[in-house]
């Protein structure tokens, strides 16, 4: 009982802690520090107390938001809940340092606990309604991280993210809807039973898909990433990337472990993405010369990694031993490993100012412990032997390998390969020239020699523990990782009931990874070096037009389909309205106001009016020496006025009078003779 | 005894608010005191009435032996009233601090209040003659409030909001003949009085009366191509635009629809026909265009008067869905969004009231500055865009849920339209947010430095009405209950 109680608050306290820090006043490091570690501990005490011993807790509070909220903590939620509280508390100790003397520090922590709350119910829900709810409190409170710092870049990037994360996630609640209307049921474990599998439920999960895709960052959905995680404060990008990302994740195995579990055509759809993905982001990483933006892509390229296990576990169907724990375990090792990346990087930025590689060049030749930091993350993302990456990529690759599977998985395979020697290889061009290269400035060069405290103390403490943890997990692979991959097992609805030892350190295993080093080395060398460096300065080749957003997305979703949609409302819009005019034109007219002339009349005005023609005529021909300017219509007018006038004085006149008496006189005398 | 209390309920409001311009206050707080007390005695009249809830009929004048105005009480005039009960002691308290700056204010309460009367009198009657005189009667007391300010923008959407208007009781009216004609009588009962022995082969007729009826008696809720007085009639003051014409006028209009559909015309009697699929594609069209023509819209009150227009669409799709479920979505979003969109209009009401700024491109900061109000603004904008955890979300799901379970091939395109709508809304909500609080680095705060948040008078309607907007998105079982009971589900 005590136990899900501890639960509910682990995931609700974050929200009121959230407020209680933003309003702290200047102990909000501390505070925020003192309870993401305290939150850490506690599902950590969790996490021994019930989840080793293989007992599920579950938890629920019924009927709220309309459906219930129902939670469960198992092996593999258990490992991600404690992973992200980690996370948290490692990356709120490296805050301190980062945000020391900026503003609005206290709604960045704000939404960094909200976030975490956010993140631990989507990590811990057990059912797709929860997911959803989750999910979508995560990606708004997250979108503050990305326009922290306010800057143009940032507030760009901060509404890709967001247009993004609002598009997927209502595609998202489409399929949702759909299921829950055709299946009456949202819960996750009852998902596995649902069969016969036809198109409805295909719509349903690419609805889905859409939507966790676009927070893990698959191809073609990525775009917010590479923007997105450069931006943020490195404290957020480390989230953003360990372990956000992750969430979208957990949603596609949800997808791919429970409603198609076993679907062949599924896990192909999966692979595909993962491959293209996973080559895609390597490709930009390689060109990138931006240290963040290079973390970022390679972030996009491991869920690549782990998008190609899914597939995978999907097309080996039963026997996918090696496919699936090699997926878990290369989710728990890049949220490692981009904690320790990125909290380097954060410390990088805040005494340098700078994520260019060409100014960071040679910042770490005198600093060993970022170094070694550094250098543990760089090894183990790049697959080397007896360091954690190393396992999982065995794993996956051997995964590929056990399905055969002709010349398409052969490609496969070769992808494979590539993108581990491009992820060592821009590793190695980040390494080299940050901690190994000197700078050509050697004021520059100086002034970095000679930074002694350039790390606080809970910030060397943070990086100290991740780094261990980190490396521990590389080197004991048997006794560490696969046991933790197993934990697992469960939740990605594993069938196989006997273990085969995995040889880790076998001729055939080193081969791969060997091919992995031998094309790093080729890439690096030949590539980097040669192609994209000049004068020993790195040069940004990609072609700045050559970006998905800005080709496609943007063009359509701001150009074109407003301005179909622009005119077609304009002419609905006054379709009423100019029929009321219509009418008010023609058959509803009001009567014209008889018009009082100041002088003359219809006649006089029209003589008039064909005389001041007749001049305009005459001044533009024959009288062009001598025009005449004379405005025949007010003569006429004042003629008329005066024929008027004495017409009228001559009617009163005795004389008039006598006048027409003679002609009434003369007129009857005529008659009379006549 | 109950009837007199029918009577004393619409009458009061009324009479009382007659006494407005008359009454001799020393001070200008006086006023608030006397506005409240006639809106807080209505109310308690309007509780003491659902508490009783008398079961007969009361006739309060009789034309001849059909035609009759007369009350009665069931579940949805319930609904119906104690909505209208809660919000406008409320909304009474902002205008009131509101109306301070602008002149006229005597006029202008007098007919806010009348307008409460009329409103409870259309919740309350019992056929459709009293439906129809009183919806008449709000047409024309509301018609004052258009056009307050008395400037030329308001004399013209006050010309435009009557045309509307009168067209629409044109068709309503003829609707009510023909209810009069072809039914067994004129009251509301559910399921429809169509007599099919008086029918008999005129099916097609009364589809088309049905048609025109749903349009005059929809003109309210501005479904396409009567849309736009709506945002028109944005120039009245913000209480107006916020009570009247989100919530009170509108509703009235998706009210009296949600009548003649499932009480005179009988939802059955109408399902899977040309009408039911005419209104519907009217309606979904209304929802998108709405929506898009509020993305387009730069005026912040326009644009919300825009995101009403395609919300009202909501309710009109809930409806012609033409089962229980249907209504109930109906009913439930027109509960909801009754309290989203009051709170973002006395929002926007306050940023104006506050700064005087009217443009959402001018909105730039003020999110540091009037905090409150912009935490509330978010509230509304997040349960408009159907966030779950608030309100608008549950009663988009029980929209969708009821327009799948029709099984209609045009609700499945709904649901689409629902989406889409969903999204288009969150984008013009969230602009105004990002704007109000992230106006970039560089932004120059000094510009905004006498700026508050605005005093309780304002805040306190806001508060209660968040703190519902919340309740109901995370517990709505009881309402969502309450309402099913009422549609019959």
């Amino acid at each position: 009982m005590y136990s899900h109680m501890m639960l509910l608050s682990l995931i609700l306290l974050p929200f009121p802690a959230g407020i209680l820090v933003c309003f702290a006043g200047k102990r909000k490091h501390l505070l925020a520090a003192c309870f993401t570690c305290l939150e850490c501990i506690f599902m950590g005490c969790l996490f021994l107390g019930q989840v080793l011993p293989e007992v599920e807790l579950s938890a629920a509070l019924p009927k709220l938001c309309g459906f219930g909220l129902q939670f469960v903590l198992d092996g593999f939620r258990g490992v991600f809940a404690l992973i992200a509280t980690f996370m948290w508390a490692m990356v709120t100790l490296l805050s301190a340092q980062y945000f020391q003397g900026k503003e609005q520090v206290g709604r960045f922590y704000l939404f960094l606990l909200w976030t975490l709350g956010a993140t631990l119910g989507v990590f811990l829900s057990a059912d797709l309604m929860t997911t959803f709810i989750f999910f979508e409190v995560m990606s708004f409170t997250s979108y503050v991280w990305v326009t922290q710092e306010e800057t143009a870049e940032a507030i760009s990037a901060a509404k890709t993210y967001l247009a993004i994360a609002v598009i997927g996630g209502l595609t998202m609640l489409m399929g949702i809807f759909m299921l829950s209307y055709r299946y009456q049921t949202l819960s996750i474990e009852a998902l596995l039973e649902i069969s016969p599998k036809d198109s409805y439920t295909w719509i349903a999960g690419l609805c889905i898909l859409f939507g966790f895709a676009a927070k893990a960052g698959a191809f073609p959905v990525h775009i917010w990433l590479p923007k997105a995680h450069p931006v943020a404060p490195a404290p957020a990008s480390a989230l953003l990337s360990g372990i956000l990302t992750k969430t979208g994740i957990y949603g596609v195995l949800i997808l791919s472990c429970r409603l198609f579990h076993n679907d062949r055509d599924w896990g192909f759809l999966i692979l595909v993405l993962g491959v293209i993905t996973m080559f895609l982001g390597a490709l930009l990483a390689v060109f990138s010369i931006d240290l963040k933006r290079t973390l970022a892509c390679s972030s996009m390229s491991q869920i690549g990694f782990i998008l190609v296990g899914i597939g995978m576990q999907d097309l080996l169907g039963e026997e996918n031993q090696l496919a699936l724990n090699g997926t878990m375990l290369h989710m728990m090792n890049h949220s490692l490993i981009k904690l320790v990346l990125f909290m380097a990087a954060g410390v990088i930025y805040v005494n340098a100012h700078s994520l260019d590689l060409n100014k960071l060049r040679g910042f770490g030749v005198r600093k060993p412990f970022l170094k070694l930091s550094f250098l543990t993350g760089a090894l183990a993302i790049g697959g080397v032997p007896f360091f954690g990456g190393y396992i999982s990529k065995t794993l996956l690759h051997e995964s590929i390998l056990e399905y055969g599977g002709g010349f398409v998985f052969a490609i496969v395979e070769w992808i494979f390969l590539l993108s581990g020697g491009m992820t060592l290889a821009y590793m190695s061009k980040l390494f080299l020239t940050i901690f190994i290269e000197k700078n050509t400035d050697t004021l520059l060069q100086e002034k970095y020699d000679t930074q002694r405290s350039y790390m606080t103390l809970p910030t060397k403490f943070a990086m100290g523990i991740s780094t261990l943890i980190l490396f521990l997990f590389g080197l004991f692979p048997n006794t560490l990782m696969l046991p933790t991959a197993r934990l697992g097992e469960k939740f990605l609805a594993a069938e196989y009931t006997e273990y085969e030892a995995v040889h880790f350190f076998s001729p055939e295993n080193l081969k791969g990874a060997g091919i992995s080093l031998l094309l790093a080395v080729f890439i690096y060398l030949l590539f980097i070096r040669k192609a994209l460096m000049k004068q020993g300065q790195h040069r940004m080749l990609w072609p700045s037009w050559l970006d998905l957003e800005t080709l496609v997305y943007r063009p359509v979703l701001l150009k074109i389909l407003p301005l179909l949609f622009g005119i077609l409302c304009r002419l609905l819009d006054c379709f009423v309205d100019s029929l009321v005019v219509l009418f008010r034109k023609t058959l509803y007219k009001d009567t014209p106001l008889p018009h009082e002339r100041p002088e003359g009349s219809a006649l006089s005005d029209f003589l008039g009016g064909v005389c001041n023609l007749w001049q305009r005529f005459a001044n533009a021909t024959y009288r062009k020496d001598s025009p005449t300017q004379r405005d025949y219509v007010h003569e006429f007018a004042l003629k008329l006025f005066a024929f008027k006038e004495s017409n009228f004085i001559i009617s009163r006149s005795l004389s008039f009078g006598l006048l027409l008496f003679c002609v009434g006189l003369c007129l009857t005398l005529w008659y009379i003779i006549l | 005894m109950e009837q007199y209390l029918f009577f004393l309920t619409i009458l009061f409001p009324i009479l009382g608010a007659c006494l407005i311009p008359f009454l001799p206050y020393r001070r200008r707080t006086d006023m608030l005191i006397y506005l409240e007390f006639l809106c807080l005695v209505t109310s308690a009249l309007v509780l003491t009435l659902l508490y009783l809830s008398p079961q007969g009929t009361y006739t309060l004048f009789r034309f001849n032996s059909r035609l009759s105005v007369s009350f009665h009480l069931d579940a949805m005039g319930k609904l119906f009233g104690a909505m209208v009960a809660f919000l406008w002691p409320l909304a009474v308290l902002y205008s009131f601090e509101y109306m301070k700056h602008e002149s006229n204010e005597k006029s202008f309460f007098l007919f806010y209040i009348v307008t409460y009367g009329v409103t409870l009198g259309i919740a309350f009657s019992e056929n459709i003659v009293t439906l129809y005189f009183f919806f008449e009667a709000l047409s024309l007391v509301t018609l004052p409030l258009v056009m307050h300010t008395r400037t030329r923008e308001a004399i013209l959407a006050s010309r435009t909001y009557l045309y509307y208007m009168i067209g629409g009781a044109a068709f309503a009216f003829i609707g009510m003949v023909f209810v009069l004609t072809y039914g067994t009588t004129a009251s509301f009962l559910p399921g429809g009085v169509m007599d099919l022995a008086k029918i008999g082969n005129r099916t097609n007729v009364i589809y088309l009366v049905y048609i025109l009826s749903f349009f005059g008696f929809g003109i309210k809720t501005a479904v396409w191509p009567f849309s736009n007085w709506l945002p028109k009639a944005g120039v009245a003051p913000t209480p107006v635009t916020a009570l009247l014409h989100a919530v009170a006028v509108v509703n009235t209009g998706a009210f009296a629809v949600m009548r003649i559909t499932y009480y005179s015309f009988g939802a059955d009697y109408l399902r899977g026909s040309f009408a039911q699929y005419t209104v519907m594609g009217f309606v979904l069209f209304t929802i998108v265009y709405g929506c898009s023509r509020a993305l387009k819209e730069t005026h912040l009150k326009r644009r919300l008067a825009w995101s009403t227009v395609s919300n009202l669409s909501y309710i009109l799709f809930g409806v012609v869905l033409m089962t229980p479920l249907g209504l109930t979505g109906a009913l439930c979003h027109m509960l909801f969004h009754s309290f989203m969109k009051i709170t973002s209009f006395f929002c926007a009401g306050s940023v104006i009231y506050k700064t005087g700024k009217n443009y959402i491109h001018e909105l730039d900061g003020l999110g540091r500055r009037m905090p409150k109000i912009f935490i509330l603004f978010a509230i509304s904008a997040f349960a408009l865009m159907g966030v779950p955890g608030l309100a608008g979300f549950v009663s988009k799901w029980s929209l969708a849920y009821a327009a799948i379970d029709s099984r209609e091939p045009l609700a499945y395109i709904g649901v689409g339209c629902l989406l889409v709508s969903a999204l288009l809304t969150a984008i013009y909500m969230v602009t105004i947010l990002v704007r109000a609080f992230f106006p970039g680095k560089d932004f120059a705060y000094s510009s905004l430095q006498d700026i508050t948040d605005p005093n309780w008078y304002m805040l306190l309607p806001l508060f209660v009405f968040a703190a519902v907007v919340i309740f109901f998105g995370i517990h709505p079982a009881p309402v969502l209950e309450l309402l099913a009971s009422i549609s019959g589900v």
